[in-house]
């Protein structure tokens, strides 16, 4: 199966809609977080092949970006890897947001990060799960890769899938340099199970 | 005559969902729009005089139609229909003129309180 046929046209604008919903949800919880407005930018969803995902995310980011990220994985009626990826220029402003001063230690920066993926992946998951009527179980987030460029940081020949359902999320805060990006990687079973949750839910429409 | 209604959100989906959304036995006839620039096209053909408006989209988003409804005079019902549930969100469109906002996924109950708030729905 070719990977873009593993979700049909209107799966994948159902999916693009549920996942606005439940971004929505995520971009409030981070504006509660860090007291700013957070601008939201239209989701997009691709099933890609192992091969290129690393090359969707530089091109998602920046090349030449400088990154950290953190990833976290659920399982459940879908399983796969959030990863958030973060511009290293916007690390500085999350901590100026949190209360952090001048000093921002390596072990400060990560626990920041952490904390604020995790308030991200699971609102947006969550939300998603919800809509779908799916179950899902996180793990706890851990730091993936830190200060690294961004082609570097997925392996093609480590990828254990054959196709990656890419959604991108990417998240802004007004009058300042922050900025995320979060994609979910899935592997083909899941991907064919998301289909069926969206074909139910569409169901109701 | 039906009254016109637009329905602006970039989503298919989500534009089935807010119609099916609609009180039944209202009589209108809707036009779609998939983003801001088809949106304003539509209400200067006198297609909307109410619009359900969304504000995350491609081309124009929902603030960029806010505003040019306003320098044309905004002769039009807006309720916001978005995910965006932040409360400065809600505090932007009612500004620049929305008469309400709902929050997606939308309740039908909702967008009826809301029609009958303003005279739509008698």
């Amino acid at each position: 199966m070719s990977a873009p046929s593993l979700l049909n046209p209107d799966q994948t604008d159902a999916l693009q809609e549920v996942t606005n919903i439940a971004m929505g949800q995520a971009g409030s919880s981070l504006a509660s977080i860090l007291g700013v407005f957070v601008n939201l930018s239209v989701p997009r969803i691709r099933v890609l092949d192992a091969a290129s995902i690393g090359t969707a995310i530089s091109d998602m980011v920046g090349r030449d970006k400088e990154i950290t990220a953190a990833r976290q994985s659920f399982h459940g009626t879908m399983r796969g890897e959030a990863l958030v990826i973060y511009d290293q220029e916007g690390c500085m402003d999350l901590a100026d947001l949190m209360g952090y001063d001048g000093q921002l230690d390596a072990a400060a920066e990560r626990e920041i990060l952490l904390d604020v993926s995790n308030v991200q992946v699971g609102a947006c998951l969550g939300g998603i799960a919800d809509l779908l009527e799916a179950s899902l179980t996180y793990s706890a987030p851990s730091i993936m890769a830190e200060h690294i460029p961004v082609d570097r940081l997925i392996d093609p020949k480590k990828m254990t899938w054959n196709y990656a359902l890419l959604v991108e999320v990417n998240f802004t805060l007004e009058e300042r340099n922050f900025t995320s990006h979060m994609t979910f990687l899935m592997p083909e079973e899941s991907i064919q199970s998301m289909g069926e949750a969206l074909d139910k839910f569409m169901e109701n429409f | 005559m039906p009254t016109p209604v637009l329905v602006c959100d970039d989503s298919a989906m989500a534009r089935k969902m807010l119609i099916k959304s609609l009180p039944p036995e209202w009589d209108i006839e809707i036009t779609q729009a998939a983003n801001g620039l088809e949106a304003l096209d539509a209400y200067r053909a006198g297609k909307a005089e109410i619009m359900f408006l969304d504000l995350t989209m491609p081309e124009m988003d929902g603030y960029g139609v806010l505003e040019n409804l306003q320098k044309e005079g905004l002769n039009s019902f807006v309720v916001v229909v978005s995910a965006d549930i932040q409360p400065i969100a809600q505090e932007r469109v009612r500004q620049l003129g929305a008469i309400a906002f709902c929050k997606k996924p939308v309740n039908p109950n909702e967008i009826q309180e809301i029609l009958k708030k303003y005279g739509i729905v008698l």
